[in-house]
């Protein structure tokens, strides 16, 4: 047996205006989850604490909880000394039991045709990823699309998935799906990451569905704009000025000697959109010696089309990304926009390392710059921290490069999925979010990676936006500055 | 109506309902009696907890038996469930089991349920302990989580009302001592009155009454409390399955099911000296044995010294293909990388652990209790599995006796009677003395638990039955306290474990042999061969208790 300190989320309508925390301090024993500390309180301390549970063992979705601001299943958990136990972030009826009813209620129901036989194996494992959900409604109570839509949640859009996978079933799953928000979601796969049976929401059906009402001709006139400019042009950004490729060689050389090579895969928002980003990130290449190939052919990853449902040219896009790095005898490719690199290494099989600018400086090692006089904080491109699992090392050269860096919780920007084009109005509540939460650290500058978070969040706040790789080029001008005026 | 209106903080019925069939139970069976009493009128459904997220049949992982291949035959299935259950069973209820078994299996893939399929385009079937034909139907191993999912579906197109965290109380009488409804306390405790022409129990099993076991917290048997207080007869209560495979540490994982999958799987069971021990106890079916047979084998490994250092035997599967393990197995293997096991590369460690109550209420083979206008169905019912129940038949059970359950009680004839308003005073009052109880529920939960695990567990002898009686009884005696009106049904539920644990132990006391689960160490104990006991079931009720002696064929 330990004792363990935690402190509980109390709230009772009856008499509370609002929740607040208390403080317990409980016997438990060595290995014990979550639960088994709420238990202790119960037990102990609190009769009247009020917390659902029954199977204990993670498959009935009854217990789901926020430790310390994640959800998780109360009884899967392990208990640490010091964790926070709140209700999930819906309507909470007392302490920790929220109100799951209305959620569930969204649930599609299968409605079996009356001459409905047994699928096939084939169709059974399609539809079986979908179906271990336990409705713990973990991934509803994040889902930042809910904030400030009607998006009907994650797993309500999985069911629509599933019931389309299911011959037996006759309703137009579509239709549904479309009315219940289908293209709502930023795809910013918050709700995999707290997913107990981590089913792949977006990637298997949101993405899925999307596919299927493309087909049917439903995909939104703003995506199917984008899907044209794609073909016509290769590209997915219009230019408005001259393009990085038209401005850089084939091979950027290093400074001085040679410490490593890539390719770059620049994407189209770099290319079109914001081309000076990338310009700043081939100096800092330079500087650290590393040489830089930048394949002239190269073209759209697909990823707007992904996240849009719009994959019937994605095959040619990656047929001819692949071969103009592997062409070149490329091993490692990097990209600096989430999207792309999030893209290519989950939606495509490629003969070549990807990694992000983040993890070649790191495997580099580079030059460290001056510290640039200001307080910074960092927003999380979800391509890069849930679509490529980075966060740390962007954090540790922010830490390097400025006076003080300050944390900001993470949240998607609403810039992704086709959501800042195709419903520009969640994009831009998502956006007013960010800027809320920029305020409140006080920041100078807002630090990033991606050029699609980049250019919304701008949109959004007042506050300076920048890419990582700027901040380094401007802490490396800096110390040249103070070099030569020494 | 008047009801029960005293001073404040006095319990009250706040909302009456009226059905033409009350079901009592969210799990596999209650919700298939619903779908089929909703054919013949206005069904109400009362859940203790979330409908679909309570009961054991969320948490089955393993599979339902059902006949569907050519090789197999309904003979045999009822042969293997006989023979395993030590033909304690009723023959007419196992007739109907295993005859139906496959039509309500058919139903439900009818509904939507995704059931694992073979490359022949038929529903896939894995072998399960004691039977000489793989019959087990599955979705992975989360077969029971199918189910319910698929029956919620269904039962959502009929226009059955669901109050879900709505706990029974006790069953209403009518005058003439025919069951008529019953009385439930909702999240909050305010009280609400069901009444209906037939009610269905339908409240699963109760083996939380243990310190060990799968159950889910919902699993304390409240429907046998409830059904004997009404007057209900209950059989073989003594019967209760230690499942072979438990989870052993950490502490308060101790008893999570290890689904007998694993071992229809190929898993082999291998004591602390590399041994594995099963061929020395059933030497032709191995692994694959009888359930009590597999739990007394562990339990004697572990007691004789050959056991891990946390009390239990290694369970291994590393030697199949990963992939396998991945697909068939993936709720295990997700539970115990919870733990820091890899199943795939390290054998896990299991011992038994309380998991079904094979007695129950005493049924017909049209779901009819000893009472009036009161049905029952699944694992709240006794006689189906005799003493030893096999794994698959569980899921079968509720299906099965699910949907007569719903059907005999949908037929009803209209209620003539009227609930008896003293009668509701006095449940009123009985829920009001809890807020001046003196002992918290969960001091005398703990207490019950240790004992029942302790001196009413896998091996048995009188002297512990007597100490256990006597230990539950003055448990049973003691005032719970509520702390609020919230806290009403937590005493109820915790009366209701009190109960059920002083009937299963009042059944050992009256069984003189060893049989299926039942074994005790006594000296003078007997044990026959299979079939040729003169023994039949062990009944409790109100009135009565006592054991059925039988003739036997020489």
């Amino acid at each position: 047996m330990k004792d363990i300190t935690l402190r509980v989320s109390r709230y009772d309508p009856a008499v509370d205006a609002e929740p607040h925390l208390e403080e317990y301090t409980v016997q438990v024993n060595e290995g014990a989850r979550v639960l088994h500390a709420l238990h202790a309180v119960h037990d102990n301390h609190d009769p009247t604490l009020a917390y659902r549970y029954c199977c204990g063992s993670g498959q009935c979705g009854s217990c789901a909880v926020r430790v310390n601001g994640t959800p998780a299943l109360a009884c899967m958990e392990e208990a640490r000394d010091g964790m926070t136990v709140e209700p999930l972030d819906l309507p909470v009826l007392k302490d920790l039991m929220v109100d799951m009813g209305p959620v569930i209620a969204k649930i599609a129901r299968i409605c079996p045709a009356p001459d409905a036989g047994l699928p096939a194996k084939e169709e059974i494992e399609a539809i079986k990823p979908l179906r271990d959900c336990i409705e713990c409604l973990s991934c509803v109570s994040v889902c930042p699309a809910l904030q400030v839509t009607e998006f009907a949640g994650p797993t309500v859009l999985r069911q629509e998935m599933r019931l389309t996978l299911d011959p037996r079933d006759s309703g137009d799953r579509i239709t549904d799906a479309i009315e219940k928000g289908l293209f709502y979601c930023t795809t910013c796969r918050r709700c995999l990451e707290v997913c107990p049976k981590e089913i792949n929401i977006p990637g298997k059906a949101i993405e899925k569905l999307r596919e299927i009402a493309n087909r049917r001709g439903l995909t939104l006139p703003r995506h199917q704009e984008v899907a044209k400019l794609v073909q016509d042009t290769g590209r997915s950004v219009a230019w408005t000025q001259p393009t990085f490729l038209e401005q850089v060689p084939e091979v950027i050389e290093p400074d001085g000697p040679v410490r490593g090579e890539v390719g770059f895969f620049v994407g189209c928002m770099f290319n079109g959109r914001v081309p000076q980003t990338a310009l700043d990130a081939m100096e800092v290449m330079k500087r650290n010696g590393i040489r830089v190939i930048i394949p002239h052919d190269q073209v759209c990853c697909g990823s707007p089309l992904i996240r849009t449902g719009q994959t019937s040219i994605i095959d040619d896009l990656r047929r001819k990304n692949i071969e103009a790095f592997a062409s070149r005898g490329i091993d490692t490719v990097m990209t600096i926009c989430a999207g792309c690199g999030a893209t290519l290494k989950n939606d495509y099989e490629t003969p070549f390392a990807v990694k992000d600018v983040t993890e070649v400086l790191m495997d580099y090692g580079i030059e460290l710059p001056s510290k640039l006089d200001i307080r910074a904080t960092y927003h999380d491109p979800c391509h890069l921290l849930r679509g490529q699992g980075i966060s740390e090392e962007p954090r540790i050269f922010l830490r390097e490069a400025v006076r003080e860096f300050v944390e900001m919780p993470s949240q998607c920007c609403g810039a992704g999925g086709g959501v800042r084009s195709g419903v520009p109005e969640e994009a831009k509540a998502l956006g007013a979010k960010r800027d809320a939460a920029v305020k409140e650290t006080g920041a100078d500058v807002v630090v990033t990676i991606c050029p699609f978070c980049e250019f919304h969040i701008a949109e959004c706040t007042d506050v300076p936006v920048k890419n990582l790789v700027t901040i380094l080029l401007e802490g490396y001008r800096k110390k040249d500055a103070e070099r030569d005026s020494a | 109506m008047v009801l029960y209106n005293a001073l404040t903080n006095k319990m009250l019925v706040d909302e009456i309902v009226d059905a033409h069939v009350l079901v009592i139970g969210s799990g596999g069976a209650g919700v298939r009696a619903a779908i089929e009493a909703s054919r013949y009128g206005s069904v109400v459904l009362a859940s203790k907890t979330i409908a679909g997220k309570g009961g054991c049949t969320t948490m089955a992982e393993g599979g339902f038996n059902a006949v569907l291949r050519d090789l197999d035959s309904i003979e045999v299935h009822r042969e293997d469930t006989l023979s395993g259950g030590a033909y304690l069973n009723d023959p007419a209820l196992v007739d109907v089991l295993v005859r139906e078994a496959p039509e309500r299996l058919r139903d439900l893939v009818r509904w939507g349920a995704v059931f694992d399929v073979t490359d022949d385009h038929e529903v896939a079937q894995r072998p399960f302990g004691g039977q000489r034909f793989p019959r087990t139907c599955y979705a992975g191993d989360r077969t029971g989580h199918e189910m319910i999912m698929t029956l919620l579906d269904r039962l959502d197109a009929t226009d059955t009302q669901i109050y879900n965290e709505a706990t029974v109380v006790d069953l209403a009488k009518d005058e003439n001592g025919a069951v008529a409804g019953a009385i439930a306390l909702d999240r909050e405790g305010r009280g609400i009155l069901f009444r209906s022409d037939a009610t269905v129990l339908a409240t699963g099993g109760g083996t939380q009454c243990y310190d060990i076991s799968t159950n889910s917290a919902a699993g304390t048997g409240d429907g046998f409390a409830m059904a004997y207080r009404a007057g209900a007869e209950l059989i073989d209560m003594e019967m209760v399955q230690f499942h072979p495979t438990g989870a052993v540490y950490p502490y308060d994982a101790r008893g999570r099911l290890v689904t007998e999958a694993v071992r229809g799987e190929g898993g082999l069971l291998i004591n602390a000296q590399h041994e594995r021990f099963m061929k020395r106890y059933d030497p032709e079916r191995m692994e694959l044995s009888t359930r009590d047979l597999v739990a007394r084998a562990i339990a004697t490994e572990v007691l004789e010294g050959r056991g891990t250092k946390h009390g239990g035997v290694y369970l291994d599967v590393t030697h199949l293909p990963a992939e396998r393990i991945e697909t068939r197995l993936p709720v295990m293997l997700e539970q115990f990388l919870a733990f820091g096991v890899d199943i795939r590369k390290e054998p896990m460690e299991v011992a038994p652990t309380a998991h079904h109550i094979m007695g129950g209420l005493r049924i017909t083979p049209e779901c009819r209790t000893t009472i009036p206008g009161l049905f029952a169905c699944g694992e709240v019912t006794g006689g189906v599995h005799g003493a030893n129940r096999l794994g698959g038949n569980a899921l079968a059970d509720t299906q099965v006796f699910g949907k007569r359950a719903g059907e005999f009680a949908g037929k009803s004839p209209e209620r003539r009677g009227r609930v008896d308003e003293d009668w509701i005073k006095a449940e009123l009052r009985m829920l009001d003395d809890f807020f001046e109880g003196a002992i918290s529920p969960a001091a005398v939960k703990k207490d019950l638990k240790l004992t029942m695990w302790n001196q009413a567990g896998i091996f048995r002898n009188s002297p512990d039955l007597a100490t256990a009686l006597t230990s539950v009884r003055r448990l049973a005696d003691r005032r719970l306290f509520a702390a609020s009106t919230a806290n009403i049904p937590e005493c109820c539920t915790v009366r209701n474990m009190c109960t059920t644990a002083s009937l299963i132990v009042r059944c050992a006391l009256l069984r003189p042999e060893n049989r299926g689960a039942h074994v005790k160490n006594d000296i003078d104990v007997v044990t026959w061969e299979p079939g040729k006991s003169p023994y039949g079931h062990t009944y409790v009720s109100l009135e009565r208790e006592g054991i059925e002696e039988r003739e036997v064929a020489a």
